[in-house]
């Protein structure tokens, strides 16, 4: 097939020595096992595709959708190795011989139809005007007491953002494999949302909203961590990094710092900062996988558990919709209990 | 591709530990190294009687079995060069046996290396061949390739800390080899061979292992040199001067620019530099040989020679060496690493003049090549960087490695150190073993009689690598 996409990694690709490095502690390869499932196996599947040793095939276009993106194989690739970009890249080729799958198509079709990812036009923050642009992002909108409780915080702490119309940073298409409609969608991006400058609540569209719209975008907790009062809530708890957060945007210490000033202690994960375990829900596959979607996050939450903490805190709002329902099933399956919330909730209640 | 009963093997292990689906067989075609053969169905045995019976059935209709743990080799030992069944054995990874007291343990071969270090560390053990890739490797693949890795110098390789194996013989017959103890006088030393046939004459299906208690204090130190010679002598001297280093590390100016520039380790621009580490019980001897070591560098013009015991520093330099290999892919554009001529192995007096010749070797044929490797057991580790999308560095490629081998031949050294032969370093090991090879295949014949067990490897491998199977690389015409 022509792989248009990929043919700009083949380079990469050829970088790529095979050496499975990679492998250690993916996600998916941990949940599944086959060699197939990692990072290395998709980089040759991905190769075999630019090559013409493989025609696209669902079972090909299965695995290469089974990946949460989570960069845990960019982290350990010592090669540097742009996995994602490939798989992303494999994606789009796959896409375009019609190996989109009908979520992944009705997600795209929603965010061409309404600007967002759930296809309703009501979805949408109150606008305001102030000093700074504020990105709310799909998963926000969706979440109008977090997103109203996140902009308090910021008025309570002297910064005051402006809320406008907006529609999404185009991330899932990207991810999901849909390249040409996102350059579409980029053009219509840049008409509502022409800031240079942006503050926003979701670690994704951070990272998107950099990498994608060349826009300084700076995550809510870079900007409240200096501002922000001390306070005593004495509670134990363990912090899930988010992959975009800490492997996308290198945030580490930022929330823990903020966990501290606020009096809660964390105890740390197996997995945590930059060597974090993925949650399940990146790259599409909550939508397309939804069973391996939920092992990998059964995994995460009992490594939560497992550091005796009652409490596990987040910061992205998928992340925390996929443990939450972790968490409800792992008190179902062995009995054990832990809750799940975002930091803007622990925040909240430090500066009451 | 081998006509086969999926079915029985589904019956075997299970169906969903079966694959003969296009994306598995094409994952399961290659490894770490430059070699690409489609199997014909990947199986994942999780016990030891499912081996037995995938072994009775395939010898039954003579169809080749090759196992895989980790598909890091690289030299093509998990290729299935014949098609047939590929046996993923990372399944079986349980640790069966915790026996401190007994210096031992007993695992299942798809145990991987790091895992097994994690679990003894509360026991103060640890098991100590550790090779660069030990985060994901198994044991299983370590004994098939006789895996040694950096701190072989001190320690020896896998081959020295094998003491027993239960092994499925290629009729499904079960054999258990060696013993328990360090000493083993019984006859044959069946175990020994066993550890580095590379799966041609047998699957291992639980080994046990000698460990060693986990030093107490440790230290480290790099120092540089503007000339490899005096590097190469320093090593030299150091090793014979009676002091114990658990690692001598060289690393030329090559591997060096590629660190840097892949993991930005800041590395100073010499020739070359050594990092060298002892460990032991009483910190005054450490120290002792750190002093040692440090003024038999300086004395073969080492410079900048900084010693530490602080973990973290400890860690990042060692982390840098761990991953020289997959770095050297980013030395410079265009040039990615390939697995050829990797792990030869020279008596130590002859590192430097060996370092020498290889960048000399690389410069008549246009590629480039590093120099580095466990040094203090005489081991270098060469890559090739090459573009291998060019048929004309291909030939290149071939040249070079057959003079490298030639050169390393020429001055007492052995074709491989501790990665295994498998196919790309056959031609040369022929040459370098004719008066053996009848004996190998002796022993192969009277093993597998059938030649099911990984077969076309080692001594009956083609004798060209570059066509034994198709490269796994997109190749193209042109210069």
């Amino acid at each position: 097939m022509e792989a248009k996409n990929l043919k700009k990694f083949e380079q990469e690709m050829n970088t790529c020595i095979r050496c499975a490095y990679c492998s250690e502690e993916c996600p998916v390869i941990v949940q599944k096992g086959w060699d197939t499932d990692g990072a290395r196996g998709k980089v040759a599947l991905s190769y075999g595709l630019l090559s013409g040793d493989l025609e696209p095939t669902q079972s090909i276009a299965d695995k290469l959708f089974q990946c949460t993106l989570c960069r845990n194989c960019e982290s350990k690739c010592p090669s540097g190795v742009e996995v994602c970009d490939i798989i992303t890249s494999a994606r789009a080729d796959l896409v375009e011989k019609g190996y989109a799958s009908d979520i992944h198509n009705t997600v795209i079709k929603n965010i061409k139809e309404t600007g967002n990812i759930y296809g309703d036009t009501e979805v949408m923050a109150p606008l305001q005007e102030g000093e700074v642009p504020l990105f709310v992002g799909c998963q926000y909108l969706s979440r109008p007491n977090k997103t109203k409780k996140y902009i308090k915080i910021l008025e309570k702490l002297g910064i005051n953002v402006k809320v406008g119309r907006e529609i999404c940073c185009g991330f899932p298409m990207e991810v999901l494999g849909f390249k040409d409609d996102l350059e579409k969608h980029k053009g219509q991006f840049k008409v509502l949302f022409p800031h240079k400058e942006a503050i926003t609540l979701c670690p994704t569209c951070t990272v998107f909203l950099r990498v994608g719209h060349d826009v300084d975008a700076k995550h809510i907790l870079q900007i409240i961590l200096d501002k922000l009062p001390e306070a005593n809530l004495d509670m134990k708890v363990t912090f899930h990094d988010p992959c975009d957060f800490s492997r996308g945007l290198k945030i580490i210490d930022e929330p823990r710092q903020i966990l501290e000033k606020l009096g809660v202690e964390v105890v740390e994960m197996k997995n945590n900062k930059g060597n974090s375990s993925c949650c399940g829900g990146g790259g599409g596959l909550l939508m397309s996988d939804s069973k391996l979607s939920d092992d990998i996050a059964l995994a995460r939450i009992r490594q939560a558990i497992d550091t005796g903490a009652d409490t596990v805190i987040t910061t992205c709002p998928t992340c925390e919709t996929v443990l939450k329902k972790a968490a409800t099933q792992i008190k179902e399956l062995e009995g054990k209990d832990i809750v799940v919330r975002n930091i803007e909730d622990i925040i909240w209640k430090g500066l009451k | 591709m081998v006509e086969l009963d999926i079915e029985k093997l589904r019956e075997i292990v299970g169906k969903e530990n079966v694959s003969d689906d296009i994306a598995d067989l094409y994952v399961y075609s290659s490894d770490a190294s430059v070699h690409q053969a489609m199997p014909s169905v990947v199986v994942r045995p999780g016990k030891t009687e499912e081996v037995q019976e995938i072994l009775r059935y395939a010898n039954q209709n003579k169809i080749p079995v090759v196992a895989r743990g980790a598909g890091s080799g690289m030299s093509g030992h998990a290729v299935p060069i014949d098609g047939g069944i590929v046996l993923d054995m990372k399944r079986m990874n349980r640790i069966l046996d915790i026996r401190p007291e007994d210096l031992l343990v007993k695992v299942e071969p798809g145990v991987i290396n790091d895992e097994l270090n994690k679990v003894l560390k509360p026991h103060n053990f640890f098991f100590p061949p550790t090779p660069s890739s030990g985060n994901i490797c198994t044991i299983g693949g370590m004994i098939g390739t006789n895996a040694s890795g950096n701190r072989a110098v001190k320690y020896g390789g896998t081959r020295d800390a094998v003491l027993g194996l239960k092994v499925v013989l290629a009729n499904g017959d079960l054999v258990t080899l060696g013993t328990n103890t360090k000493t083993d006088a019984s006859g044959y030393q069946l175990a020994r061979l066993i550890v580095g046939s590379e799966g041609t004459l047998g699957i291992v299906v639980e080994a046990t292992l000698l460990i060693s208690p986990l030093p107490k204090f440790k230290a480290m130190a790099v120092a540089n040199f503007d000339k490899l010679e005096d590097a190469g002598n320093a090593i030299s001297k150091v090793m014979s001067s009676g002091i114990t280093p658990s690692m001598v590390e060289l690393m030329d100016n090559v591997a060096i620019t590629a660190v840097n520039k892949a993991l930005g380790l800041g590395l100073p621009d010499v020739s070359a530099i050594i990092i060298f580490e002892c460990n032991g019980m009483v910190k005054e001897a450490v120290d002792y040989e750190m002093n040692a070591i440090t003024k038999i560098c300086e004395v073969h013009n080492g410079s900048g020679i900084k010693m530490t015991d602080d973990p973290k520093e400890m860690a990042r330099i060692y982390e840098g060496r761990k991953k020289l290999f997959p770095s050297l892919s980013r030395f410079g554009d265009g040039l990615v690493s390939t697995s050829l001529a990797d792990d030869m192995a020279v008596p130590v007096s002859k590192i430097a003049i060996a370092v020498h010749e290889i960048h000399e070797i690389a410069k008549r044929n246009n590629v480039v090549m590093s120099a580095y490797g466990h040094c203090g057991s005489g081991l270098i580790h060469t890559k090739i960087l090459m573009d291998p999308t060019k048929e004309s560095q291909w030939e290149d490629a071939k040249k070079a490695v057959a003079e490298t081998y030639e050169f390393v031949r020429s001055i007492g050294g052995t074709t491989s150190g501790e990665h295994g032969i498998a196919l790309s370093k056959a031609p040369a090991m022929k040459l370098e073993r004719k008066d053996s090879l009848e004996m190998m295949r002796a022993i192969k014949r009277a093993l597998d009689p059938n030649n099911i067990l990984n077969p076309h490897k080692m001594m009956d491998a083609p004798d060209d690598w570059t066509t034994a199977t198709r490269l796994r690389y997109n190749v193209r015409g042109g210069q």
